[in-house]
C-alpha cells in the first residue's frame, strides 16, 4: 500500500452548547481531531462527557456553535448521508421483520426495489442473519437484534460507520462474539466501509478494538488524550502491553 | 462421544434458552485463554451467576463445541474450528450437530414427511411434549426456532405460526 490515507472527517475547534431553561450548558469544548480512511477510532469518557453529541455532530443531526466539521474536506451543513449509525438499543421497529428493518435505511436512498432487496440479502448474509429474514425483533436474542442494527447500517454502504455504545446492552459473552465479528467486518477490505468511530465507556473494549482512542473529560467534554494503540490484533486483556494502555487511559479519566 | 444416559434421556432433550451469539462468545473467550478454563473462575471473571454460566456451557456442550471434565470447560471438536471459520462454515458446523439432536431431527423429519413440508406451531409443541415429557415445551420452543433458523435447518413464520423447510433445501 503506497497510497496515503485521506482524511475523511475533521473536527476543527468544535464547541457545542445546549440551551436549557436554567441557561446554556457547554457539552463539548474546543474539540479538534481528524479521522483518516480505514481508521477505527473509539471515543471514551465518563457519562455526560458529550460522547453521543460528538457522534451526532459527525452525522449532521447536530451542528456546532463554534468551529466546524469537515467531511472529505467540505464543511458539513446538513445531514451527512455518507454516515450510518448503530445504536445501543438497536433502534429496530418491532412491527417489521428482520429484512424490512434492514431495508429501512435504504428506502430513502434508492428507489430501485431490486437493488434494495439485493443489498438486504447481501448484508443479511454478511452478518450471519440468513435464516432469520422473516423473524420479528421480539423473537430475537440481543445479539441477533444488534446484527440487524449492524446490517441496516452496512446496507447503506456508508463511508463512515458511527456506533453509539453498540455492545453495552448485550450480555458479556454476546458482546465478545459481536466485537470479534465487527473486527472481521472492519478488516475485510472488500467492504465499502472501513472507517469506524465508536463511542464506549468500556476502556478494555476500546483498547481491544481500536487504532486510536480519544479520551474526553467530564462536562464540558474536552479532549484530554489521543492515544494510538500500537498492539497487534487479536489483543489479549492479560498481556502486559494491554494492561499498560488500560492504566494510561484510566489515569486520564481519573 | 457421550454415551446416552437412559434415565436422563428427556433431560438432555431440553433446550436451554441461550442464543447462538452467546455460545460463540463463550467459545471465543475460552480459545483466547488457551482452550480451557475452570468453570467457577470463569463465572467469577464474567461476573455471571454460576447457574447462568452453567446454562451457557450446557448449550455449548449440546452443540458439541465444549466438554466439561471435572470442574473445567474445554473447547473440543468443531469448537476448535468454529472461531476461524467463515459465517457460512459456522452455520454448517452447527447444522451438522443439530441434525443429530433428537428434537431438531424429529421436527425436520416431520417437515419432510408432510405433503407441503409445512407444520404448525401446535404440532411442533406436541412433538416437543413427547420428547421432553417432564418440561414445559414452550421453554424449549424459542431455542428450537432460533438455532434452527441460524443453521438454516428450517424456517418459521410467526405470522402464520408455521414451520417450513428452508429454501434452497432439497428434500430427500
Amino acid at each position: 500500500m503506497t497510497e496515503q490515507p485521506q482524511t475523511l472527517i475533521e473536527l476543527d475547534h468544535v464547541t457545542k452548547r445546549f440551551t436549557l431553561p436554567q441557561g446554556d450548558v457547554t457539552v463539548l469544548q474546543d474539540i479538534s481531531f481528524k479521522a483518516v480512511e480505514g481508521e477505527f477510532i473509539t471515543i471514551v469518557g465518563p457519562s455526560g462527557a458529550g460522547k453521543s453529541t460528538l457522534l451526532r455532530l459527525m452525522n449532521g443531526l447536530l451542528h456546532p456553535n463554534e468551529g466546524k466539521v469537515l467531511y472529505q474536506g467540505k464543511q458539513m451543513r446538513g445531514i451527512n448521508y455518507e454516515t450510518a449509525m448503530v445504536f445501543q438499543n438497536f433502534g429496530l421497529l418491532p412491527w417489521l421483520t428482520v429484512s424490512q428493518n434492514i431495508e429501512l435505511g435504504l428506502e430513502a436512498r434508492t428507489k430501485d426495489p431490486v437493488l434494495r432487496s439485493e443489498r438486504v440479502r447481501m448484508y443479511t448474509t454478511k452478518v450471519g442473519l440468513e435464516g432469520y429474514e422473516e423473524a420479528y425483533p421480539r423473537e430475537l436474542s440481543g445479539g441477533m437484534k444488534q446484527r440487524v442494527g449492524l446490517a441496516r447500517a452496512l446496507a447503506i454502504e456508508p463511508s463512515l460507520l458511527l456506533m453509539d455504545e453498540p455492545f453495552s446492552s448485550l450480555d458479556v459473552l454476546t458482546s465478545i462474539n459481536l466485537r470479534n465479528e465487527l473486527l472481521d467486518i472492519w478488516s475485510d477490505r472488500d467492504n465499502v466501509v472501513n472507517t469506524m468511530i465508536m463511542v464506549t465507556h468500556n476502556i478494555e473494549e476500546a483498547i481491544e478494538l481500536s487504532d486510536r482512542i480519544i479520551v474526553l473529560s467530564n462536562r464540558p467534554g474536552r479532549i484530554v488524550g489521543d492515544i494510538r494503540i500500537d498492539l497487534p490484533r487479536p489483543r489479549k486483556k492479560r498481556d502486559k502491553g494491554f494492561i499498560e494502555y488500560v492504566d494510561r487511559v484510566f489515569s486520564l479519566l481519573a | 462421544m457421550n454415551s446416552p444416559e437412559g434415565p436422563k434421556g428427556s433431560q438432555t432433550n431440553t433446550l436451554p434458552e441461550i442464543g447462538i451469539s452467546q455460545i460463540l462468545g463463550l467459545v471465543e473467550l475460552l480459545i483466547s485463554k488457551g482452550g480451557r478454563d475452570d468453570i467457577y473462575k470463569l463465572a467469577a471473571e464474567l461476573s455471571m451467576e454460576l447457574g447462568e454460566t452453567l446454562t451457557v456451557i450446557k448449550a455449548a456442550e449440546l452443540l458439541g463445541l465444549v466438554h466439561t471434565p471435572g470442574g473445567d470447560v474445554v473447547v473440543e471438536g468443531p469448537g476448535l474450528k468454529i472461531i476461524d471459520a467463515s459465517i457460512p462454515e459456522r452455520k454448517e458446523l452447527i447444522r451438522c450437530k443439530l441434525e443429530t439432536l433428537p428434537v431438531f431431527k424429529s421436527v425436520r423429519d416431520y417437515l419432510k414427511e408432510t405433503v407441503d413440508h409445512e407444520v404448525t406451531r401446535e404440532e411442533v409443541l406436541e412433538k416437543l411434549a413427547e420428547l421432553i415429557p417432564n418440561e414445559d415445551a414452550e421453554s424449549s420452543f424459542s431455542t428450537l426456532v432460533n438455532w434452527g433458523r441460524y443453521a438454516e435447518l428450517f424456517g418459521y413464520n410467526d405470522d402464520s405460526q408455521t414451520f417450513y423447510l428452508d429454501s434452497g433445501e432439497t428434500t430427500e
